[in-house]
């Protein structure tokens, strides 16, 4: 799925060169789950964002599917997104004068799917992650945990390879965040997505295969599948 | 359908910003529609103005030079009646042989105070390159005066009313072009040797005349065919006859002279409105001491509150407008721009999700083009209630021309001895289609102004920055 080679981002705050990813080397495979943990500020969001395209490394390569995002042109970056990439917020992003419903049927706007085929998809996403009754509420109608669910029927409407997802329980209550976890594991199992977790908790990157740790830049993997030999 | 979903829910969201540049645009809107209405107006006054001096569809005209005023007690008497005041009494002359005057009417029919031109000029001047046709006309003033036969009696009666001479095979040219025939017929061409005449209806009114009455000028007996109305604010002469009558009976000037053969104007139309310069400079070598005017030429020297009212309209009214509109502009794009700044992470998001930036910009811009629909309707409707207001309390405007002395009312002498015939025009202030559609481009150009700016500030975002701002 991705192969990151020696991917460093840079940002320029003034005269000073902040250094937020550094030399980052990494290979997600097909259906992995990977959790990243890391102290705020540790680049966990900035890697985050380059592997979805929202942002290019300053050096380096990151490949997706052999796709390389840092040198692809915005039309095809944003037609990626589109088709490939679900994203999930801490803060849930979703748009305030829209519904439940409307807020995941924008996923599919880029895809030029006719009204009718949006709705089903639309329809099913919502059941999906047990929303169907809260379709037509607003935002502002909805529990912190209902958004989130919201947003990942958002995220995965259009049945992308990967669903990044930056602190999905951040804003969360421990039960809440236990569903939401809990749903994205079923999903991730059921799917065979591929998932890219930021966290903060510990106890969910332990039910990630793979845990890789940021700290200043650099990513740690302190914890493996275990590959077959041979 | 999702498309207006959504923009109709995020200017339900923003609804009294919406409002607010909605308002912005309609007032400069309205002002722009308003000073358009009211310089449409000013502009119709004074095209009526001057079509009382040129009749419709004459675009030039040429007049003899003035003559000078006989100076008291030169008065000849070759031709003609002249009435002088001698040792004996009042005497009526008449080429050279003098009478009491007594018990007498003295009835003088002549052009005041200007030189006639040849008739054979007209058809010179029809012949001219892009001169599509010309007419010769005269105007004249009748003055009577009975003197009473003993020398204590009261004062006789006098009379005093204008004629215009006019051409009968070119009535669609000169006075009688924009008049509008309310009783009996016009002039036809077999009329050009007859006692007939047209009789202005107010003149008619005042004076008891219908169709078929007996009106008596020069000591002619004229029959009237016709009843004339021209349209509101001219000022038309109160009886139209014959050109071929007119030369027959009128004196050349008060004291006599005869007119036989000659005209005092000329009225000529060009081929196209293009062509009006070229054929203003053609008679002006044909007939070099003529004075030759074209209506903008005249349009410069009217003056009185009509003049004023143009120059208002034209020059302040079209500046504030302008100011007014590049205010508005500017607010709605303001506050456009900053609505964009505070939904980056909205955006960030969309474009997290696969929106091209098209598509965001378009939502933009369609929330920016409602809200200068809104503008638009808003703005028409402010401007026809200020054309409306101006139409209630604007004065009735006067217009004063530099016009022949006839020495009848409305007519006043400046200091360098000239004189202005004064015209008072009411101000009718039109919104036409044309100035609607002004409107709307206007608005939405507000509008889209304001869109464009969000739009380019949307092209800059990046979606990590925009998100950012989220946290």
């Amino acid at each position: 799925m991705y192969t990151l080679t020696g991917v460093t981002k840079l940002y320029c705050k003034g005269r000073q060169t902040v250094p937020a990813v550094t030399g980052v080397d990494l290979v997600i495979g097909d259906g992995e789950w990977l959790a990243i943990q890391g102290r705020t500020g540790g680049g966990k969001t900035t890697l985050l964002n380059l592997l979805g395209g929202l942002d290019r490394p300053t050096s380096g390569s990151i490949e997706l599917d052999g796709t390389s995002l840092g040198t692809l042109p915005e039309t095809r970056l944003t037609a990626l997104r589109a088709q490939s990439i679900g994203v999930i917020f801490q803060t849930f992003n979703l748009i305030p004068t829209l519904s439940a419903a409307e807020n995941v049927e924008a996923a599919l706007i880029p895809m030029r799917a006719s009204q009718v085929a949006r709705r089903a998809r639309t329809t099913a996403a919502l059941d999906e992650v047990g929303l169907t009754d809260r379709a037509n509420h607003l935002p502002s109608e909805l529990s912190g945990g209902q958004q989130q669910r919201a947003a990942i029927a958002r995220a995965l409407v259009k049945n992308p390879k990967v669903v990044l997802a930056d602190e999905p329980t951040g804003s969360l209550d421990e039960d809440t965040r236990e569903d939401i976890i809990g749903l994205l594991e079923r999903l991730w199992r059921e799917r065979g997505l591929t998932l890219v977790l930021v966290t903060h908790d510990t106890a969910i990157a332990r039910r990630a295969q793979r845990v890789g740790v940021m700290s200043k830049g650099r990513l740690a993997i302190t914890k493996d599948i275990e590959r077959a030999s041979g | 359908m999702f498309f207006v979903t959504y923009l109709r829910r995020e200017l339900r969201r923003r609804l009294r910003q919406a409002v607010f540049i909605a308002l912005g645009l309609a007032l400069g809107v309205g002002l722009v529609v308003t000073v358009a209405a009211a310089s449409a107006g000013v502009r119709k006054a004074q095209s009526g103005v001057l079509s009382t001096l040129y009749g419709v569809g004459t675009d030039v005209t040429v007049t003899g030079p003035a003559q000078a005023p006989p100076a008291p007690g030169t008065q000849s008497s070759k031709n003609g009646q002249t009435l002088q005041i001698g040792p004996r009494g009042p005497e009526i002359c008449t080429k050279g042989k003098c009478v009491s005057a007594a018990g007498h009417t003295v009835d003088q029919l002549f052009p005041p105070l200007i030189e006639p031109i040849r008739a054979s000029k007209v058809a010179a001047v029809a012949r001219l390159h892009d001169v599509a046709a010309a007419a010769g006309a005269i105007a004249l003033v009748d003055n009577s005066l009975t003197i009473p036969k003993n020398s204590g009696a009261p004062q006789g009666n006098s009379d005093s009313f204008t004629v215009d001479a006019v051409d009968t095979a070119h009535t669609a040219l000169g006075p009688m072009a924009a008049a509008t025939i309310t009783s009996g017929h016009s002039f036809i061409a077999a009329d050009a040797d007859a006692d007939v005449a047209v009789v202005d209806s107010g003149y008619a009114i005042s004076n008891g005349l219908k169709t078929g009455s007996a009106i008596i000028i020069r000591q002619v007996r004229f029959t009237v065919i016709g009843i004339a109305t021209q349209p509101q604010g001219t000022s038309p002469p109160d009886v139209y006859i014959p050109l071929a009558r007119g030369q027959a009976i009128a004196s050349a000037t008060k004291a006599g002279g005869s007119l036989a053969g000659d005209v005092t104007l000329i009225y000529v139309a060009a081929a196209s409105a293009a062509d009006v310069p070229a054929v203003q400079h053609e008679i002006s070598r044909l007939l070099p001491g003529d004075t030759v005017s074209a209506a903008s030429s005249l349009a410069s020297e009217v003056t009185g509150s009509l003049a004023g009212a143009a120059k208002l309209a034209n020059d302040l009214g079209k500046w504030v407008s302008v100011l007014a509109l590049m205010a508005a502009f500017a607010i709605a794009s303001l506050l456009t721009m900053a609505a964009v700044a505070r939904r980056s992470a909205e955006f960030g998001t969309l474009k997290s999700l696969g929106w091209r930036t098209q598509r965001i910009i378009a939502q933009v811009l369609g929330e920016s083009v409602a809200v200068g629909i809104a503008g638009a309707a808003a703005g028409v409707g402010l401007g026809f209630a200020g054309a409306a207001i101006i139409a209630k309390v604007a004065p009735t405007l006067s217009a004063a021309v530099a016009s022949q002395d006839s020495g009848l009312p409305q007519t006043t002498r400046n200091a360098a001895g000239v004189s202005y015939h004064t015209v008072l025009v009411p101000l009718s202030p039109s919104i036409t289609i044309g100035v609607i559609e002004l409107a709307v481009i206007l608005a939405l150009a507000g509008g889209l102004l304001a869109g464009a700016l969000g739009a380019w500030r949307i092209a800059l975002l990046q979606p990590a920055d925009a998100l950012a701002a989220v946290a």
